[in-house]
């Protein structure tokens, strides 16, 4: 993840120096690691992972696990900003699957069956994927801005999502569903292993084929590079519909703990997170270059600032003034003119070093 | 154009061709940038139209100054954060803080209240709160050249945290005089036809009537649709006029906005309470689309965002008389956003 770019002289010792400064994750890993440590200082059994009856235990794995849907959220998120646009419908979307996903248990004769909970799985997924399928039909066929086009279903998801609910809290029990949120796969819980599976997944497909230069193409410069042969209409499509699947199945994810389909609050502002997830994770929002590994280490610091509040002590309602703290701080110290600041009383700079290179 | 001007001279003739090609004409004619204004104004003609024949009795007709009194009392603070919000996205940024401006405004109002401080210092303090926002927004796209979308969400993450930080419980506002200043309204007519013009009804069409004179007759306004325009403001530089400040006053004017809209909605529930106005910014923004400003900035009218409040407070009206459950509400607001979207789409291609 890495940005390649050419060093002049200056020794190795400086070539890894401006590397680490001039790249982008500095200041979020800084972040979290300071985080944790605090944590970690204020109370003494923080950093402690436990084995207790072939579980993971401690307030780190809980961490990972609620890392899970602000990471399967801004995968999704990730790939949408990659080619210049914005998925603001995630939320809602979020409601809508695990509606849709718990309704079908409601009305099933015997919602424990694995047949059964396949079923709700793939209707909330599908329900995701057509969310998104509706996102894409806007953007790439019609030509709509892709705020203001996935702001309509940001608006108008959360209503269908009561339509489907009826207004009403739908509530179930099926221990198999259920354990898609708070159950444990080889000692590790279930939230995890899904979100990193999904992650390599994504990581292999945009990364092990030319699919993610594509996105960052389009993302650059769309009639560039569909003149250069990107089909950037489909490309861009197929990006809508895997952030709707990935809402969808970060929604039944988070809502599979408490089986509770609260229409109304399931995925309320997350979508907001995923893209602050993505913006930690060093990726701007204009479009282009996209960095998957940053969106672990900004899912992570997501989660760990939640979580800090809590060992803090402080109220719990406070997290956003943090939130906002943490996103102005990174923004602000990833700004072009506070660089510039930074970098302008240093002789070595790399803008100075041009001349010497072409006189080389 | 010329092929278009043949065709015109060419098929003047009789028929059905003939006819479409003359309202075609006479469309042709119409300044372009009003056609999605057109399409707002007439949107809520058509839901008056719909109520009337639906809901007019023979003892009240559903058309009436009563009607209009009361979506303008229900929708006064939309009607001020989107004002605000047209001068931003006409300047092609947009403002996501407004919505937990208007919450941690009218926390902070309560809260001064408790403290004992007079009136005017409160609602003075409480625009303030409001500006110093905006202005936050505003130095951070500016200067240190942060997305809007961005700047203005780490400001609502940091309103909303603030007044969660004042309080996590509703505070009621009981100063004597901030609730006669509720209360007060010109009323005018009698019994079921009453209706009134009430203190917020005229704060809302100050800051309309101060915006149409800011963006349609001085050099600022200029300024706003100059750099919403879509060149980093090049063409407005060369023109001699500042980005870089308008850039900024523009999201103090929207910070302004939602400072006034918290006072506005603090008078119309009387109270304060940290979980208002969530999702507020996004009513403010549809509304500011249904009126016709093109969300890419450069085009659109203020007195359109006007209409399009009306039409966001009719859609509510008409759901309410229908009898639905509140939740179709965001239905239909999609829906109507989407046909508004799809207009607008409609409209810049032939612009082309």
């Amino acid at each position: 993840m890495t940005t390649s770019t050419t060093h002049g002289p200056g020794g190795r010792a400086g070539t890894i120096w401006r590397e680490v400064t001039q790249h982008g994750l500095l200041w979020p890993s800084v972040a979290l690691v300071a985080l944790l440590l605090a944590c970690g200082a204020k109370s003494p059994g923080f950093l402690d992972v436990t084995l207790r009856d072939d579980h993971l235990y401690g307030q780190l794995v809980d961490l990972l696990r609620n890392s899970a849907t602000p990471l399967l959220l801004a995968l999704g998120m990730c790939l949408v900003i990659a080619t210049g646009g914005i998925d603001l419908s995630v939320g809602a979307v979020m409601a809508m699957s695990l509606a849709v996903s718990l309704t079908y248990l409601d009305g099933a004769a015997d919602p424990s069956s694995p047949v059964t909970v396949a079923t709700a799985l793939a209707l909330g997924l599908g329900l995701g994927a057509v969310a998104g399928a509706f996102n894409g039909f806007m953007v790439a066929a019609l030509g709509i801005q892709p705020f203001i086009a996935t702001m309509i279903l940001m608006v108008a998801g959360r209503g269908v999502a009561m339509l489907i609910t009826e207004g009403q809290i739908t509530t179930v029990t099926s221990p198999p569903f259920k354990s898609l949120g708070s159950g444990f796969v080889l000692g590790v819980p279930t939230p995890v292993v899904i979100a990193v599976a999904v992650f390599v997944l994504v990581t292999l497909a945009v990364r092990r084929t030319a699919l993610g230069m594509f996105l960052e193409s389009i993302g650059i410069n769309r009639e560039a590079s569909r003149l250069a042969g990107v089909k950037a209409r489909s490309t861009t499509w197929t990006v809508y519909v895997i952030a709707g699947l990935l809402a969808g199945l970060a929604g039944i994810v988070y809502g599979a703990p408490t089986m509770a389909a609260d229409a109304n609050n399931i995925g309320l502002l997350r979508e907001l997170d995923a893209i602050m997830v993505v913006v930690l994770g060093g990726t701007r929002l204009d479009g282009g270059r996209f960095h998957l590994g940053g969106l672990v280490v900004g899912a992570l610091l997501l989660s760990a600032l939640e979580r800090a509040v809590i060992i803090f002590e402080l109220p719990s309602q406070t997290t956003p003034l943090f939130k906002a703290v943490v996103l102005i701080a990174v923004c602000v110290a990833a700004s072009p003119y506070l660089r510039g600041r930074l970098r302008t009383p240093r002789p070595g700079a790399r803008g100075a070093q041009r001349p010497v290179e072409v006189a080389a | 154009m010329s092929t278009d001007q043949l065709t015109r001279t060419a098929s003047r003739g009789t028929g059905p061709r003939a006819s479409v090609d003359r309202v075609r004409g006479y469309l042709g004619r119409v300044d372009r940038r009003f056609l999605p204004v057109l399409g707002t104004v007439l949107t809520l003609l058509l839901m008056l139209g719909v109520g009337q024949s639906r809901y007019s009795t023979d003892r009240a007709s559903f058309l009436s100054m009563k009607l209009l009194s009361n979506l303008l009392v229900d929708n006064s603070y939309l009607l001020v954060l989107a004002v605000g919000m047209t001068f931003v996205i006409l300047q092609g940024g947009i403002d996501l803080s407004v919505g937990a401006v208007v919450a941690l405004v009218g926390l902070a109002t309560a809260k001064l209240f408790t403290a004992g401080l007079p009136l005017p210092v409160v609602l003075a303090v409480g625009v303030l709160i409001g500006t110093s926002c905006g202005l936050l927004i505003g130095v951070m796209v500016q200067v240190f050249d942060i997305q809007p979308f961005i700047a203005s969400l780490a400001v609502m993450f940091l309103a909303r945290g603030l007044a969660n930080v004042v309080s996590t419980n509703s505070l009621a506002i009981d100063d004597p005089g901030f609730s006669a200043l509720a209360a007060w309204s010109l009323k005018f007519g009698e019994g079921r036809g009453l209706w009134r013009i009430n203190a917020s009804m005229l704060i809302a069409f100050a800051v309309l009537l101060v915006a149409v004179y800011l963006l349609h007759y001085t050099r600022f306004g200029r300024t706003v649709y100059g750099l919403g325009a879509g060149d980093r403001g090049a063409a407005v530089t060369l023109m001699g006029l500042q980005p870089a400040r308008t850039r900024v006053w523009v999201y103090v004017i929207s910070g302004t906005c939602a400072g006034i809209a918290g006072i506005l909605f603090a008078l119309y529930t009387k109270s304060g309470f940290n979980l208002t106005g969530i999702g507020m910014e996004l009513d403010a923004i549809a509304a500011v689309v249904i009126g016709g400003t093109l969300l890419s900035g450069g085009v659109g009218f203020v007195l359109g965002t006007g209409a399009g409040v009306l039409v966001y407070g009719l859609i509510q009206v008409l759901i309410a008389r229908e009898g639905l459950d509140s939740w179709w509400t965001r239905v239909f607001i999609g829906a109507v956003l989407l046909a508004f979207v799809m207009l607008q789409r409609v409209v810049s291609v032939r612009r082309r």
